[in-house]
């Protein structure tokens, strides 16, 4: 079996103020895998993921990333394996200009201009931010323009792994799927991990292909998205309901459906099955 | 039932803006309904919320055709301060409404800018927090408390000023499920306690919906639809056509009734829906036999 | 303790009893006290006095330890600013020229006066900052009647303070994600890229200001006209009412006041001359 490329062992997480936000993580995440890190707020998932791009060092265990522990791994050195995307796109535009927002990372990490031209205009074409606005100031811009140089600014330091903090809140339905098909293309055409800490469940059955569920600060379930969705009394404890359309499948489980049902058709197709049509 | 907000050929556009926010908007609220208005980011919910209160035109510059009546009155005619006694809004974000140091002060800032007297105040301060169960929170200040429990807080300190008309422009797009649940848990003990007119937008439908008594569309500043909940629903096309997708429940059975396994209402709720599921077995195992 | 904007305060405390406009009083006058004492003894047992009502309202002193070095680096620089840059006083008693700098007994004086005089005020604050909540110093103004819009100004930059510290954390975070890092790097390019912080917390500030503003309009707040001259209840001070031990202590305070001033000019107490320290200090130093 080959090295996964994030390994947590053991880690826990103590805030300076004494909240113990992770206790004892142990997990693997493989090249290529698309998980949702789910969990009630105050369950760690925002902390675990700050670890894993080496924002935040643990205080026991170890995060190792590509072979690099991050506690002896400078940041700038982490965060070019893994990319993390703030929620709210303000906390995270730097410059007056989207070509500059999107070169700052790449600048930062001391690459040439020529190399910094082309990671830009090529991070800019995958986010689908017309050129156009390359001079145009993020602050101005819609709040999904925002998100997306945001992404752009991520992509440009070509990591691995992305992390995207809340990628739906705030989107309408249309854009939600959007912006996650697009993080689909990213996982499936570009090969890129993708990790997105959410609290929407539909996105999470419509794309996720793994799902950790996270509770006080420990790790209460870890599987395939239906395995997960099945275990209705661990994601009790993190107080996260799965999609609805998840529910009424486990509501009528006892006349023969999947309680891990994760789709409308999915469940449209056992109902022509046991109705025998 | 009188209606208490009439808007009859409402436009408004923007200033240094290419297109109206608003197009043509006719509407009528009648007192005691909950209303949940739907619709893609860009289509105008919000501009129409803070049409309600004056927001618009007071606070922002634009063109306005048509008029926005409230209780009777066109909202330019309330002097400063009267309209949003009348008309209570919450926004979407919980951190930039909470403007005062503790909880307990936040829910009277309200009503000590109406003049109430302290009786009044205590009175209703009393009500508020037993509503949204507020009381371990009165003396925390903001930064230790959640999102959600500060959304909580934004929504009794506008009901304590008791107004008719509440508007909750997003109030739970920037909240965890639970947190979302229990300022919907509120609104649905408002709705049995009060005689409240409530609007509600919101993209999260599986909350609103069950406690809706109509829903309007609004879509690229026009508004598409207007009906009772459960034939809003009906209407699947029309929705998915401008980026509205139902609760999973809702599209499962708009689709059995397109395959002709279903005919009846379309049922809002999970509870409802899984009854249907089994009456529909039942029904098939009965005509088996 | 319980964390706060500016510090940590105890769960529990005597002082809590007293009126918050008490302690800012107390923080009012007694830190104008050290103006009036230029001997350092008087000023250091005021500190101590300070220091026993600290440990008195169970203020944690374990976050004293912080103010050390605040006050190490502090001395130094007024011992420094006084005598290596205190310049060439001919009339001064020369006490000893180390690589051809004058170091005169009278600036060494000076410097220690000034350092006993500006310590017993941080200590005023700091015991104040430790025993009060941002509530206490809001009631403190409005039991005084400070006019409504000044405390409100006041609690919204509080509230305003609060957040741009927790949006400073994201956006510092925020900015490590895209490799900032300035280890080994020069003090003038550090605050060069620091200024970058300025970009995104004016954006989000600018972007809260308008839902600030629809907020308080929301809860009919009028700024200015006929509707913001309404009469406040101030609900918030029917739970502050004020006690008799609260009129002796401002009374107390009042006093100590009045009979430092007497004493100060009246009898000329508490000078430099009068002072055991310095008086020992000088036989030490000046030969």
């Amino acid at each position: 079996m080959s090295t996964p490329y994030i390994e947590v062992k053991n880690v826990s997480y103590q805030y300076a103020d004494g909240t113990q936000a992770l206790a004892g993580i142990n997990l693997n995440i493989a090249e290529g895998e698309f998980i949702a890190l789910i969990g009630q707020n105050g369950s760690g998932k925002t902390t675990l993921s700050k670890c894993l791009n080496g924002l935040f060092k643990p205080t026991s265990g170890d995060v190792i990333v590509d072979g690099l522990n991050s506690k002896d791994t400078p940041v700038v050195q982490m965060v070019k394996r893994v990319g993390y995307v703030f929620q709210n796109p303000d906390h995270q535009l730097f410059n007056s200009n989207c070509w500059d927002e999107i070169a700052y990372g790449p600048r930062n990490i001391q690459l040439d201009e020529e190399e910094v031209r082309e990671r830009v205009t090529e991070a800019a074409r995958v986010v689908g931010l017309p050129e156009e606005y390359f001079n145009e100031h993020p602050f101005f811009l819609s709040k999904g323009l925002r998100q997306r140089v945001a992404i752009a600014s991520i992509l440009a330091l070509r990591p691995r792994v992305i992390i995207v903090d809340e990628p739906t809140t705030g989107q309408d339905a249309r854009q939600s799927i959007e912006i996650m098909d697009f993080l689909c293309d990213l996982n499936e055409k570009l090969g890129h991990t993708i990790i997105i800490v959410t609290h929407d469940m539909p996105i999470v059955g419509a794309y996720a292909r793994r799902v950790i569920a996270m509770g006080q600060g420990r790790i209460l379930a870890d599987g395939t998205t239906r395995e997960v969705f099945r275990l209705s009394e661990v994601l009790a404890q993190t107080y996260i309901e799965p999609p609805q359309i998840t529910q009424l499948a486990q509501c009528v489980q006892h006349l023969g459906f999947d309680p891990g049902t994760l789709s409308v058709d999915e469940m449209l197709d056992q109902m022509h099955k046991l109705l025998g049509k | 039932m009188p209606a208490v907000i009439e808007i009859h050929n409402y436009s408004w556009q923007y200033l240094n803006t290419d297109t109206p926010a608003l197009k043509e908007i006719n509407l009528q609220v009648e007192e005691g309904v909950f209303l949940g208005i739907i619709g893609p980011n860009g289509s105008g919910k919000t501009s129409l919320a803070y049409s309600l209160n004056g927001l618009i035109p007071g606070q922002y510059h634009g063109i306005k055709h048509g008029t926005v009546t409230v209780l009777g009155k066109e909202v330019e005619q309330y002097g400063r301060g009267e309209l949003q006694q009348q008309v209570g809004v919450v926004f979407s974000d919980p951190e930039a409404q909470f403007t005062a140091m503790t909880v307990e002060d936040e829910l009277v800032f309200g009503m000590e800018n109406l003049g109430m007297t302290i009786p009044e105040i205590r009175e209703r301060l009393e009500w508020v927090t037993e509503l949204a169960q507020l009381g371990p929170l009165l003396t925390k200040p903001p930064y230790e408390i959640s999102g959600g429990q500060k959304q909580r807080v934004a929504l009794a300190a506008v009901l304590a000023m008791t107004p008719r008309i509440m508007v909750l422009d997003e109030p739970t797009s920037m909240l965890d499920p639970i947190s979302r649940k229990r300022v919907f848990d509120v609104l649905q003990e408002l709705k049995k306690e009060q005689n409240n007119t409530i609007i509600v937008i919101e993209h999260s439908l599986e909350n609103l919906i069950p406690l809706a008594d109509r829903m309007v569309l609004l879509s690229g500043g026009s508004l598409i639809l207007e009906e009772e909940t459960h034939a809003f629903f009906q209407n699947s096309d029309l929705l998915l056509e401008h980026g509205i997708t139902p609760p999973g429940a809702v599209l499962f059975f708009q689709k059995l009734v397109r395959d002709g396994l279903y005919q009846g209402l379309l049922p809002l709720t999970v509870k409802e829906a899984a009854k249907n599921i089994e009456e529909l077995f039942i029904r098939e195992q009965g005509d088996k036999a | 303790m319980n964390k706060t904007l500016l510090g940590y305060v105890p769960n529990q405390s005597p002082i809590y009893a007293i009126h918050p406009f008490v302690k800012l009083y107390f923080l009012l006058v007694v830190s104008l006290f050290p103006l009036f004492i230029a001997d350092p003894v008087w000023n250091i047992l005021l500190m101590a006095v300070i220091v026993i009502l600290m440990w008195y309202s169970r203020v944690n002193m374990r976050t004293l330890r912080i103010y050390v070095p605040i006050a190490i680096s502090m001395g130094t620089i007024i011992l420094i600013s006084y005598t290596v840059l205190g310049g060439t006083h001919p009339e001064y008693s020369l006490i000893f020229q180390p690589l051809g700098i004058n170091i005169y007994w009278e600036r060494i004086r000076d410097a220690i006066v000034v350092y006993f005089r500006i310590l017993p005020m941080i200590f005023t604050m700091v015991f104040f900052l430790s025993t009060s909540r941002e509530r206490d110093m809001i009631v403190a103004m409005r039991s005084v009647k400070v006019p409504f819009v000044i405390t409100y100004v006041f609690a919204m930059a509080l509230r305003a303070a609060g957040m741009v510290l927790e949006d400073f954390q994201i956006v510092r975070q925020a900015e490590q994600a895209r490799g900032f890092d300035t280890t080994g790097k020069s003090i003038g390019y550090k605050i060069r890229k620091y200024v970058m912080y300025m970009i995104p917390l004016f954006a989000l500030s600018l972007r809260r200001s308008e839902e600030f503003t629809n907020a308080l309009i929301a809860r009919g707040y009028a700024f200015t006209g006929e509707a913001s001259k309404v009469k406040r209840a101030d609900y918030i001070l029917t739970h502050y009412p004020f006690k008799t031990y609260d009129f002796i202590l401002i009374a107390l305070i009042s006093l100590f006041f009045v009979t430092l001033l007497v004493l100060r000019y009246g009898f000329g107490f508490f000078s430099v001359d009068q002072s055991l320290l310095i008086n020992f200090l000088r036989s030490l130093l000046v030969r």
